[in-house]
């Protein structure tokens, strides 16, 4: 381990230390990052056994710029809009992954967040590496955040201290906070879209208000509900944000019998409801903050779908490949709701149909 | 029995998308792990939110024993393990569940059931490791607020485990419009904190939103599904007359969202104080949402007015979803003897729609 002012080395040294693998620990505008090639497997192992991480831990990393960027993630509109806007700076923004950096580093689910320091030294550098850098934190996992040398060398073993091949040290740096990190993925049509949607018998309203638009649930509810006894009904709800989607639910509820308030199951993912009367229960699901079709999966749909269950799914055109495999178990009625080309604030476009 | 400030009890909280252990001991914390993207441990990079049970089976070994390593407290010498039972996502709540019960039975230790909502709103009494003064003064009856991503709620706590919800939103919690007005932004999620970053450079009322059941404040409700939708409006219009936002125009939007959903959140409880049959002295704030820092100046300034005393957790970490706070919470219920002995434990369930009221 050698440590170096950051005044008395060159961006070559650097490079060097980096290109033969090495473990090189560097002052950046929030605090100390300990950066090896992200395209190098042993570098990547090195600095795993550094940072005693835990299992399927990903590292984001470095970029000199966007462009360099583009070669390791798919940058969709609204991360493009994040790059121009805040890049460089204490952001990182997770894309999709073209696995172009060494296992691990991208998450299991394929994503990549990627940093461009506004730090000089750390942009030279991985300029003249010409390869992304990982950018994670110089101190081990769940150590005190590093704004000092010290600060790393106090919390960690001498074993962990002979992985590190370079420090360069710039004193104390401003306690500033770390990086913020944000996922555009969740954004992207191409993972989650899941073919189109074909409603058979397509039926449209033009909902003008709340009420209006709870009592179209309440009707659609009471057309499907003598299916109930041998089959479940899925209600797929597909619509924009702040469209209505949970209005609509509530709508479902007041028809099915149930008093509680619905509220929105975004955070919860799920909430169950029982009608009073006990005969059939309300599942309202939010695909929003879903990756993947399999979390849709795991919440345990297969032991919940009965001829008693009515299932309520927002933003279900995220799992529609899922929702479609019940065909058989449940009778699944499509609903989009839309904003139709008005000026009246309250006006949905409302179509359904069974899929 | 031990009820003294010195129980040492291992919690654990895997509710929603967080993974947590923590040992305390009394309110002192002597470690707090938190698997997630939103803590302090999030360094520069990270994972986003996996929401999956098998997540939570992936990592609660290591969080665990890492949480117990910290503490430097063994197994045997814990007095206690507490678990959140509700509410939360049912099966994330089972595997918490399952590994208490599973550690309560090899050591022999009895189980506290922690509601996750009072792990919030008690969070502000937890010390740091080397706090000294640990005298608890009678701050009863007291009122709560709780703002996360799943709840936004105004709690009267008549004493330490008697509660009543005097205030529910009846459509999305605060924390979720936050991060979805991030997201209508195009700043990505969870977008909560990058909006209140971008606010700070945004103007007051260069646009206009409505602020939610303005006049309605008696109902005792929070709404936060119509501001939401009025951004989506406001966003269509910018675009269509301008093609796309500036950087300017998501500062100034951030900001007057951000505002509108403060401004109403806070009318409610103004509302809820000035019409209290209970005189009312300390206020205890808890939940994610409580790390934003405009928030808790505008509280900070409201108390003033209202001549109360506000208590926020003294760090970072309690804010969010973590263990500590349901070892606080724990420690509370153990001392008024609310727990079950490591042979009665088959009892405990999971529930997904635990309320405070109903503990």
């Amino acid at each position: 381990m050698k440590i170096v002012k950051k005044e008395h080395i060159s961006v070559d040294e650097i490079v060097n230390v980096l290109q033969n693998k090495g473990l090189v620990i560097m002052p950046t505008e929030t605090l100390y990052g300990a950066f090896v090639d992200a395209t190098n497997i042993k570098a990547v192992a090195k600095l795993n056994e550094y940072k005693a991480r835990p299992f399927g831990k990903p590292y984001s990393v470095a970029v000199a710029n966007q462009q360099m960027a583009k070669e390791y993630v798919e940058i969709n509109e609204n991360a493009k809009s994040l790059y121009d806007s805040f890049l460089p700076g204490p952001l990182t923004i997770v894309s999709k992954g073209k696995h172009q950096v060494a296992k691990g580093v991208e998450s299991e689910k394929g994503s990549l967040g990627i940093r461009i320091p506004d730090y000089q030294l750390v942009i030279d550098v991985i300029n003249k590496l010409g390869k992304p850098i990982t950018a994670t934190s110089a101190n081990a996992s769940y150590q005190k955040r590093p704004y000092r040398v010290e600060d790393i060398l106090k919390n960690i073993s001498l074993k962990q201290k002979k992985l590190i091949d370079l420090i360069i040290d710039a004193g104390e740096l401003p306690h500033l906070e770390p990086s913020t990190v944000i996922d555009t993925t969740l954004d992207d049509p191409i993972i989650l879209r899941q073919g189109d949607i074909k409603i058979k018998d397509k039926n449209e309203v033009l909902s003008q208000s709340v009420e209006n638009t709870q009592n179209l649930a309440k009707n659609l509810y009471q057309k499907y509900e003598k299916h109930l006894d041998q089959r479940a009904i899925i209600f797929a709800l597909e619509g924009p944000m702040g469209a209505g989607k949970t209005v609509f639910t509530k709508g479902l509820a007041k028809a099915m019998g149930i008093d509680e308030e619905i509220v929105s199951p975004t955070y919860d993912l799920m909430l169950n409801y029982e009608s009073e009367n006990k005969k059939s229960e309300l599942v309202h699901i939010d695909a929003w903050r879903m990756l993947t079709s399999s979390e849709f999966e795991d919440l345990g749909i297969n032991k919940m779908i009965s001829d008693k269950s009515v299932f309520a799914i927002e933003w279900a055109e995220k799992v529609s490949g899922v929702i479609r495999k019940y065909n058989e178990d449940a009778v699944i009625v499509w609903i989009k709701i839309e904003y139709p080309n008005s000026d009246q604030e309250n006006e949905r476009k409302i179509t359904w149909g069974v899929l | 029995m031990k009820t003294d400030i010195n129980t040492k009890i291992l919690a654990i909280d895997t509710s929603c998308d967080e993974t947590s252990a923590a040992v305390t001991q009394g309110v002192r914390i002597l470690s707090n792990i938190v698997w997630s993207q939103a803590s302090l441990h999030a360094e520069f990079g990270g994972v986003y939110p996996s929401l999956a049970q098998r997540e939570h089976k992936l990592r609660i070994d290591w969080v665990i024993n890492k949480a117990i390593q910290n503490s430097k407290i063994e197994f045997k010498n814990l007095d206690a393990i507490a678990v959140t039972v509700g509410p939360g996502l049912a099966i994330a709540l089972g595997v918490g569940i399952d590994k208490a019960k599973e550690l309560a039975t090899k050591f022999n230790k009895p189980i506290i059931e922690v509601n996750h909502i009072e792990g919030h709103l008690l969070s502000p009494f937890a010390r740091s490791r080397n706090e000294q003064s640990l005298i608890v003064d009678n701050q009863f009856p007291a009122l709560g607020l709780v703002v996360s991503g799943g709840t936004t709620q105004i709690i009267l706590a008549e004493r330490l485990g008697k509660y009543k919800i005097l205030a529910n939103t009846v459509d999305d919690a605060l924390g979720e419009a936050l991060d979805k007005g991030a997201r209508l932004l195009g700043l990505g999620y969870p977008g909560g904190a990058i909006l209140e970053r971008i606010a700070r450079d945004g103007k007051k009322n260069s646009y206009l939103l409505p602020i939610p059941m303005l006049g309605r404040e008696n109902l005792n409700r929070f709404s936060y599904s119509g501001l939401k939708t009025a951004l989506v409006r406001l966003v269509e219009k910018i675009k269509k007359e301008k093609g796309q936002l500036s950087q300017t125009d998501i500062q100034n939007l951030a900001f007057v969202y951000q505002d509108a959903a403060f401004t109403h959140l806070i009318r409610v409880l103004t509302y809820i104080i000035h019409n209290s049959n209970i005189k009312i002295n300390d206020l205890f704030v808890g939940g994610g949402v409580g790390a934003n820092v405009y928030l808790r100046n505008l509280l900070r300034k409201m108390a003033r007015e209202e001549n109360l005393t506000i208590h926020f957790p003294y760090s970072k970490i309690l804010f969010g979803d973590n263990a500590a706070m349901i070892g606080v919470t724990a420690y509370f219920s153990y001392q008024r003897r609310n727990y079950l002995k490591s042979k009665e434990i088959s009892k405990i369930d999971r529930s997904p729609k635990f309320r405070i009221d109903s503990i």
